[in-house]
């Protein structure tokens, strides 16, 4: 795609300002600085060299020794008072300090004194640079989990050291194993662990706030096949390939399910329920889900999920001897319930 | 508006100055202007405007540019050049624009560029890029991303609606869109007064003025299901000094307990916050258990008795239901009560023999309630 005029001309004056301060820098470097390649630079110094006040005369341009260009280095002569670097705008100053903040308060970074340090100067700066510290936008991200694990692993990953953990599924299931630690994803609703694990012998992803118990090791991580960049794809993670399909119609507000939890598809019944659609890759994880939420829930299909969800309330309604299946509390939902 | 500009690329101009190099012959023009420069000396004299082919097509050509300088944060000021005409002259003012000195070490900015990964929008991610053009710019060192290593914090995609919302909050303008609302499904044209946005637990809010309403509202921003619109004159409203959390009623309960029976090995999510109830305080519970579960409990002694803590009754009773017969809640009642009505609810899903089937959804739902916000949330 074509650059767009606003981030080239923010360049270019970004070029002029930098040099003014820095004196003769190499093509490479300023490639580097600016995000851009070399050949960019040098039609980035050609636009500059033939631009000026009216009248554009030679003395009327921003000028640079021609000699320097010859070997590689771009050495601004002549600025036309273009040496003010410009100030943040009030929507890259919200972008920037409301990333800050979320960021500094995760546990992540509270857990380690020299994180949070180096958070919070920067935050400092960049509010005395940027005046009033716009709140326009309020971020705040997922507890951790557990203090002692947050802290283990933080340093685990500071330290490149590998990690022994206790770990229980969604399912209930716990496991102990050790693992690389790669990378803290720490989320709006939960945080995420991206491992080399040695029991599956694979990267794996683990929930930080199912991690029991997480001790660090002192053996060094090792490099791992098919890890590198190692980026989440998160929506591969949960997406269910050839699954069955389960459909599950719900009252209102029961809403927030669908915006939170990955589903194929979602209708808008005209009576206000609405109709989800979802594979089923994890059936403890959903069995738990709709006994959760029964109350919300109005159907749910194909029967043998149904029956498999009712079969384990009723269950469990023995142990409280409440067997019976009274007038159940369907929708006169109390309080709207999330997680 | 800047998302409509063409590239660098299209129709240049005869002189074949594209965009970019126009602007920057305007910024340098306007910059070193001893007064200021009247439009008709800005077309005939600045590099890239005489080719304009018509007064409109310059008009055009200038309002725009002025729209996109204000935008990158040169704001082209406006006075009058005291001569006889009331003609306007143009000017940039470099104290107005200047970055304040602001001296980052390599590891602040590492962490300000981990800020450009936060995002997964991609305006804000062009709003970070700028900021760290214009923070090299002004000579700041290489990144080291070594003080937050491993860390990748990100928050979920706002969405379209933050372009006009920002737009609207720092103007003080009014917004409409229409809106699902989450208890009863319907959906209405709002018209509110922004005030913030802000992310908690996996969602996006709007907290705002609804004018509809006459009362502070907060939206859920997926339930928003039209185009923001802002409309109505900027300065139309001030935003209130108020705390995200306690307008969004997240402020939490006090802290309780729950006493829980369960079953070895099970539950170890919740046992990771719960302690043992100590032997010697048991008998009671181990009778309550024998009490209500009779012998499909087997001995009491089988099972573990914890205390849970929790602040949210219909969150603990939610978890509690959900573990299934792997648990039982034994005190207090109405974390039990709150427990029982779920799992009674979810044992009526199903169809089994000599029980009735589930409810339809016209019969069983139904009872019209207001919700205390919009954007219905635990």
């Amino acid at each position: 795609m074509a650059e767009r005029a606003d981030d080239r001309l923010l360049r270019l004056l970004g070029i002029v300002a930098y040099l003014d301060g820095a004196g003769p820098v190499s093509v490479a470097d300023l490639a580097g600085r600016f995000g851009t390649t070399p050949a960019q630079i040098q039609k980035d110094v050609d636009a500059l060299w033939v631009s000026g006040t009216p009248g554009y005369w030679p003395d009327d341009l921003i000028d640079f020794d021609a000699a320097s260009i010859d070997r590689g280095v771009v050495h601004l002569t002549e600025a036309r008072g273009m040496t003010r670097p410009l100030r943040l705008g009030t929507r890259e100053a919200v972008a920037l300090v409301a990333a800050l903040r979320a960021m500094k308060a995760t546990d992540a970074v509270q857990a380690d004194p020299a994180r949070s340090a180096v958070v919070e100067s920067a935050l400092g700066k960049l509010t005395d640079a940027t005046g009033e510290a716009a709140s326009a936008v309020d971020v705040r991200l997922a507890p951790g989990g557990d203090r002692q694990v947050v802290a283990a692993i933080s340093s685990a990953l500071t330290n490149r050291h590998r990690l022994r953990i206790r770990y229980v599924t969604s399912s209930d299931v716990v496991s102990e194993r050790e693992v690389d630690p790669v990378r803290l994803h720490t989320q709006d609703e939960f945080a995420y662990l991206a491992a080399w694990c040695y029991r599956a012998e694979a990267p794996r992803t683990f929930r930080v706030d199912r991690i029991l118990e997480a001790v660090e090791t002192d053996v060094p991580v090792q490099a791992h096949p098919g890890e590198a960049g190692a980026e989440i794809d998160f929506a591969a993670l949960f997406a269910g390939g050839s699954s069955p399909l389960a459909t599950i119609r719900f009252a209102p507000r029961a809403r927030w399910f669908a915006e939170e939890v990955p589903v194929e598809s979602v209708r808008n019944l005209p009576d206000g329920d609405f109709e989800v659609t979802l594979r089923v890759t994890n059936p403890g994880w959903l069995r738990s889900s709709l006994v959760r939420l029964a109350p919300l829930v109005r159907s749910v299909s194909p029967g043998a999920l149904a029956d498999d969800v009712a079969g384990s309330a009723s269950e469990a309604l023995a142990l409280y001897g409440a067997g019976e299946v009274g007038e159940g509390g369907r929708d006169a939902a109390t309080s709207p319930d999330h997680h | 508006m800047s998302s409509d500009l063409p590239p660098t690329s299209s129709s240049a101009p005869a002189t074949g100055l594209n965009p970019a190099e126009r602007l920057l012959n305007l910024v340098i023009a306007l910059v070193n202007t001893n007064a200021a420069m009247t439009k008709q000396q800005v077309r005939t004299a600045v590099a890239g405007y005489s080719d304009a082919p018509s007064d409109e097509a310059f008009e055009r050509m200038f309002e725009r540019d002025k729209d996109m300088l204000r935008a990158l944060g040169i704001p082209v000021v406006t006075v009058g050049t005291g001569g006889h005409t009331d003609e306007l002259g143009y000017r940039i003012d470099q104290d107005a624009y200047a970055l304040p000195p602001i001296d980052l070490t390599p590891a602040e900015l590492g962490v300000l560029s981990l800020a450009a990964q936060f995002w997964q929008d991609k305006t804000l991610q062009t709003d970070i890029t700028r900021a760290m053009v214009k923070l090299r710019a002004a000579g700041a060192g290489d990144p080291s991303a070594d003080a937050l290593a491993g860390l990748a914090p990100s928050v979920r995609a706002v969405g379209d609606a933050y372009g006009p919302l920002m737009e609207a909050i720092e103007a003080r303008r009014v917004v409409t869109f229409s809106y699902r609302a989450a208890y009863n499904g319907a959906v209405t044209v709002r018209h509110v007064e922004p005030w913030r946005i802000a992310a908690r637990d996996g969602g996006w809010y709007l907290m705002c003025f609804d004018r509809d309403r006459q009362a502070p509202r907060v939206f859920r921003m997926t339930r928003i299901e039209s185009r923001v619109r802002v409309t109505g004159p900027a300065g139309a409203f001030e935003v209130p000094d108020f705390e995200t959390d306690a307008m969004l009623g997240k402020t939490h309960g006090e802290m309780r307990h729950a006493v829980v029976a369960v079953r070895p090995e099970r539950a170890s999510a919740l046992r990771a916050r719960a302690k043992a109830v100590p032997d010697g305080e048991r008998t009671s519970y181990d009778a309550q258990l024998t009490a209500t579960a009779g012998a499909l409990a087997g001995d009491p002694a089988g099972w573990d008795i914890l205390q849970v803590p929790y602040r949210s009754l219909t969150g603990m009773a939610s978890e509690a239901a959900g573990y299934g017969a792997a648990l039982v809640v034994l005190e207090p009642e109405a974390v039990r009560e709150e427990t029982i009505r779920r799992l009674r609810a979810a044992a009526a899903l199903g169809d089994p023999p000599g029980t009735p089937g589930p409810a339809g959804p016209a019969s069983a739902g139904s009872t019209t309630r207001t919700a205390p916000t919009e954007a219905s949330h635990g």
